[in-house]
């Protein structure tokens, strides 16, 4: 293979503990991650190499899941196994807790900024979706509660472009949801995954959709236009990569910037796809470009593109670490 | 009755035949002895299977009749609270002039919109189960809205048994 990943920066994250998340900024420079230790830690780049900027460490009392940058990258999100999520606000180099968001019965999966910087959606075991609003006074209501899923819901993500959101659970299914009438509804479900889908992402534009799940496959989805031209959407599975994952797939990133696809295994490894410029669009072929076996020595829960620099990505684990790479292109 | 008993009768009524003794029994007369005997076993289990079906059908009217006022008594409960909490709220809100309240007030109205439209006269209806989860979920929308905790365990339990 031309292309490879090579180890930029080992981080002892979450010490004794899992790292289950990493969130890149918007403007790339800082790095926020999320453990089991109920901790939030932000890392910066200086000089060469990363160190830990600030520990925000009073805001949960369980394990936090996940971590999201607001879009103009003043405000964090945490998420939280104490059925709560939490706002910080970034004030000069440091962070503060702005407001505690609460409603879900149990355990928060997943928190996600819409590209608009208004809404915010959250998912719970409570195998319910809450839409939240926030005004110019940085005040958050719940706009819609919906219990689309029969499970757990894993994960939330908003389309790059357009007001709409998708989710993914351990019903194997992920729904899809649009705006009607001040009120979210699910708008079309989409069927595949054999067992539990743990991630989704966008590609830049919005028109595809990536899945991974516990079934060992990850699904790429194409949106079609409903053929009697009626509101709802129409989206089919155009892709399945199956027999490179030996365990769960449990996080899937697509680049904005280069359109490479990377995945987080339960089998410890680090995993790039490079799409085939050559396949029809309908019909989409996506080939290992480069990976790492042993990334690190557990399951890897995350991986993240950083959204400025090609190539950067960062990944983490439940041994408690961060790892950065360079995914390079050798001509 | 046992073979050699049937085989004496059926002896007898070969002697009869033969030498005439008794009166003359016909054919049909035969049909009929034989019949009551050899059928009496099945005819005493289905006379058996009809006493014991209706008496079924009774008991199972009346567990389900309590079943039904159970479940529906539990369904009915939940929902009427629902409806007192947001015709209460909307009390206290509706004439407030400022924007949260007018925010507050529709969501209440939507919720009460909800609860009019639940088919609750038809407990096989399809929409039964989706409008009551419809309003459950806007429910809990409305205490974030209104910063209610929802913590309402003393006041009712959910059909379902699901616990707030």
């Amino acid at each position: 293979m031309k292309e490879s990943l090579s180890l930029v920066q080992r981080l002892s994250a979450h010490p004794d503990s899992r790292c289950w998340f990493v969130s890149w900024s918007p403007n790339g420079t800082l790095l926020a991650s999320c453990g089991g230790d109920k901790a939030v830690r932000i890392w910066g780049r200086e000089g060469d190499s990363w160190i830990c900027k600030n520990v925000l460490q009073d805001g949960h009392q369980r394990t936090v899941r996940k971590v999201a940058w607001s879009p103009c990258g003043n405000y964090l999100a945490s998420a939280s196994f104490d059925a709560t999520t939490c706002i910080w606000k970034k004030k000069n180099d440091d962070f503060e807790s702005l407001t505690v968001l609460e409603g879900h019965e149990n355990e928060v999966k997943c928190v996600a900024w819409a590209p608009s910087g208004n809404l915010l959606a959250t998912c719970s075991r409570d195998k319910s979706v809450w839409v939240w609003e926030v005004d110019e006074e940085d005040e958050y209501e719940c706009v819609t509660v919906v219990n689309s899923h029969t499970q757990d819901v894993k994960h939330v993500v908003w389309h790059p472009n357009q007001e709409l959101l998708a989710s993914a659970s351990y019903d194997n299914n992920i729904c899809i949801y649009k705006e009607e009438d001040d009120d979210w509804e699910c708008r079309a479900t989409l069927h595949g995954h054999t067992s539990t889908v743990w991630s989704l992402c966008f590609d830049a534009t919005g028109q595809r959709l990536a899945s991974c799940s516990d079934d060992r496959t990850v699904k790429i989805w194409k949106e079609y236009p409903n053929e009697s031209g009626q509101g709802d959407l129409s989206w089919k599975c155009v892709c399945t990569l199956s027999g490179f994952h030996g365990r769960t797939v449990y996080d899937i990133a697509w680049c904005r910037l280069t359109g490479a696809l990377v995945t987080a295994c339960g089998d410890d490894g680090v995993r790039v796809f490079k799409e085939d410029e050559t396949a029809s669009p309908d019909e989409p072929v996506f080939s290992l470009a480069a990976q790492v076996t042993k990334a690190h020595s557990q399951d890897v829960n995350c991986v993240a593109w950083n959204p400025k620099e090609a190539g950067l990505l960062a990944s983490c684990s439940d041994d408690g670490e961060i790892a950065i790479w360079r995914f390079q292109e050798e001509n | 009755m046992g073979p050699i008993s049937a085989t004496k009768v059926f002896i007898h009524l070969l002697d009869v035949l033969e030498h005439g003794r008794g009166h003359v029994l016909v054919s049909s007369d035969l049909d009929d002895l034989f019949d009551s005997i050899l059928l009496a076993d099945e005819r005493f289990r289905g006379e058996g299977f009809q006493e014991g079906f209706e008496r079924g059908t009774r008991r199972g009217l009346q567990d389900g009749r309590r079943h039904g006022a159970s479940h529906g008594a539990k369904l009915s409960s939940e929902i009427s609270f629902y409806y007192g909490f947001a015709i209460t709220w909307k009390c206290l809100l509706q004439h407030n002039t400022d924007l949260k309240s007018r925010k507050r007030v529709k969501a209440l109205e939507t919720l009460l919109g909800l609860i009019q439209n639940c088919p609750l006269d038809d407990p096989q209806s399809v929409n039964l189960q989706e409008s009551t989860e419809k309003l459950r979920a806007k429910f809990r929308q409305v205490c974030s809205m209104l910063s209610v905790p929802t913590d309402f365990k003393d006041y009712i339990k959910t059909a379902e048994g699901t616990s707030f």
